[in-house]
């Protein structure tokens, strides 16, 4: 066996791997997205470029604004960082941080950092930014039943609400994985995925109507370092909720569950590997679907929380 | 949940199939076309008989592939074929050849969503209500029985919600498939012709339906069915 690597080192490659992973899962979209309309499509590297280039530029607020406009992008970037520590990015058991918290930690996390930014938009009192703010607000209220609903399932298979647990129930048998509560929650969390990250059909990703826009919308009034904090919280959202999907759910594979070091880069590998599986279905499926209208988002919505709902209730039928 | 002598895996996909179709008719509530009604009730069909391949690989019952053979012929093949000549391609007088027929979208009495809360609401009770029978059938998946209440349910809510002849009909069926979907987990071992009697008798069904609605159409040029509400008594 090679030298084992401390824990502490670990822990920190799980915030690395997310940090420095999750602009180039946005790169492989957007590139995947591009081919299939038949362009050529921009560099795998180009997110990085954008958000070196955005860091460089001068930052501007409007008049009124108050300091939080600009502390907002921070603390929504730190707090996403932080989710890392409590999902298994990388190993399949858990890290001393990692029982910090549970599924509901990172949600509320995950909560903290839209509604920092849906505040900041408030500060701005630019109608567009305000409008995404209070929409994105709207659309989240209506989707967290599904998500208290997948919450529900993970508690009801594994009687915890801890990540790791369910990862470890999942990868115990194949009975666990078929099981209709299983597959109904991942899917019904996939569909919550698309809705969060902003994509097809809840959202067009690089529109410029305005009319559609839901998260877009909302950095409109930030410029510079701070617009490319909110895009690379973006960017780590969609990372951190595909690995979520990924290790948690539908994948829990190919995780380190030693210290070595050819073990943790195996699990670094794997996890950048599966997002970008993950980000082409996601392309795939902006290719293939029309947006939604706003007022169908509650249709869509509903199939989703009717996915979990009957998931969760089969798990009460088994006589078990 | 498998009882008996396969662990799990076979009694978990027999539940993945119920579970699918019960979403399958879900989708018939919300879907706005006719076409596409009939699309999803054939895919229903089909899980149908997957299932039966799944029960008969499990417990060893030879017949139920030819059950499942012919429940795909009839229901996957014929059923639909049928419907759609008498919905799409009609040659009845008011309709011209080649004309798409009439749309039900509009025909909900409540809004999607309402619809498909309302339904998971009548979906949950069908499922405990069938699931608290404690039903110890030898090798029943329970979870697939009570699925199946599950989507009688559901497909009453459909004919209910629904006010177009073309989806109460298509929710007929499927209740057809619901009850099916019982026989199958519940009584696997129910001989065959019992079976294909059943089946024969969702053609009869058919074949009246399909006479009703192109009744019900020539003389109200509409697949609404608001019209005949001043009928009561």
């Amino acid at each position: 066996m090679s030298a084992a690597l401390p824990i502490p080192v670990i822990q920190l490659l799980q915030v690395l791997t997310v940090a420095l992973g999750a602009p180039a899962v946005t790169g492989v979209i957007a590139r995947v997205e591009a081919r299939m309309q038949g362009r050529r499509g921009p560099r795998l590297a180009q997110p990085y470029y954008d958000l070196a280039k955005l860091l460089r530029k001068e930052a501007l607020a409007p008049r009124r604004a108050s300091l939080f406009f600009l502390a907002a992008p921070v603390i929504a970037v730190a707090a996403y960082l932080t989710i890392p520590l409590l999902i298994p990015v990388l190993t399949s058991y858990g890290l001393p941080l990692g029982y910090m918290g549970d599924i509901l930690g990172g949600g509320f996390l995950l909560a903290l950092a839209s509604f920092v930014a849906a505040v900041a938009a408030l500060e701005t009192g630019s109608p567009y930014a305000q409008l995404g703010a209070s929409r994105a607000k709207t659309f989240s209220a209506i989707t967290e039943p599904v998500v208290l609903f997948v919450t529900f399932t993970v508690a009801l298979l594994t009687s915890t609400d801890l990540p790791y647990v369910m990862a470890g129930t999942i990868r115990s048998s194949a009975g666990s994985y078929v099981r209709p509560a299983h597959l109904l929650a991942s899917a019904a969390l996939f569909m919550v995925i698309l809705h969060e990250t902003g994509r097809i059909p809840v959202e067009t990703h690089s529109g410029t109507n305005e009319f559609g826009m839901i998260e877009e919308a909302r950095s409109f009034e930030h410029s510079g370092p701070y617009l490319a904090l909110l895009k690379y919280g973006s960017m780590l959202k969609q990372f951190i909720l595909f690995a979520l999907l990924a290790d948690v759910f539908v994948v829990p594979w190919g995780l380190a569950s030693t210290q070595s070091l050819p073990d943790v880069v195996i699990a670094v590998a794997a996890l950048l590997v599966k997002a970008c599986v993950i980000g082409v279905v996601v392309a795939v499926i902006d290719n293939s679907f029309a947006k939604l209208r706003l007022f169908k988002i509650t249709e869509y919505v509903a199939a989703a929380f009717l996915l979990v709902v009957v998931g969760v209730i089969t798990v009460y039928g088994g006589g078990a | 949940m498998g009882v008996g002598g396969a662990p799990g895996v076979y009694g978990d996909a027999a539940d993945v199939a119920a579970a699918l179709m019960l979403l399958l008719e879900f989708g018939l509530l919300r879907q706005a076309l006719i076409r596409d009604q009939v699309r999803l009730y054939a895919a229903q069909s089909a899980l149908i008989s997957v299932l039966a391949i799944v029960i008969a690989a499990d417990r060893n019952l030879p017949e139920l592939y030819a059950l499942a053979g012919l429940s795909a012929a009839l229901k996957v093949v014929a059923v639909p074929w049928v419907v759609r000549r008498l919905l799409l391609r009609p040659r009845a007088p008011g309709w011209r050849a080649g004309e798409e027929a009439p749309g039900v979208a509009g025909s909900y009495t409540l809004n999607v969503a309402s619809a498909v809360l309302a339904s998971i609401a009548l979906a949950a009770f069908g499922f405990f209500s069938f699931g608290s029978f404690h039903v110890s059938a030898s090798t029943a998946p329970v979870t697939a029985l009570a699925l199946a209440g599950a989507m009688v349910f559901v497909a009453f809510g459909l004919m209910i919600v629904r006010r177009d002849v073309a989806s109460q009909a298509i929710g007929f069926f499927s209740l057809e498939n619901a009850i099916s979907l019982a026989a199958l987990v519940l009584a696997a071992g129910m001989p065959l012709i019992l079976e294909t009697a059943f089946l024969f008798d969702l053609l009869v069904a058919v074949v009246v339906f399909g006479m009703l609605i192109r009744a019900h159409h020539a003389k109200a040029e509409s697949m609404s069915t608001a019209d005949l509400t001043r009928l009561r008594g």
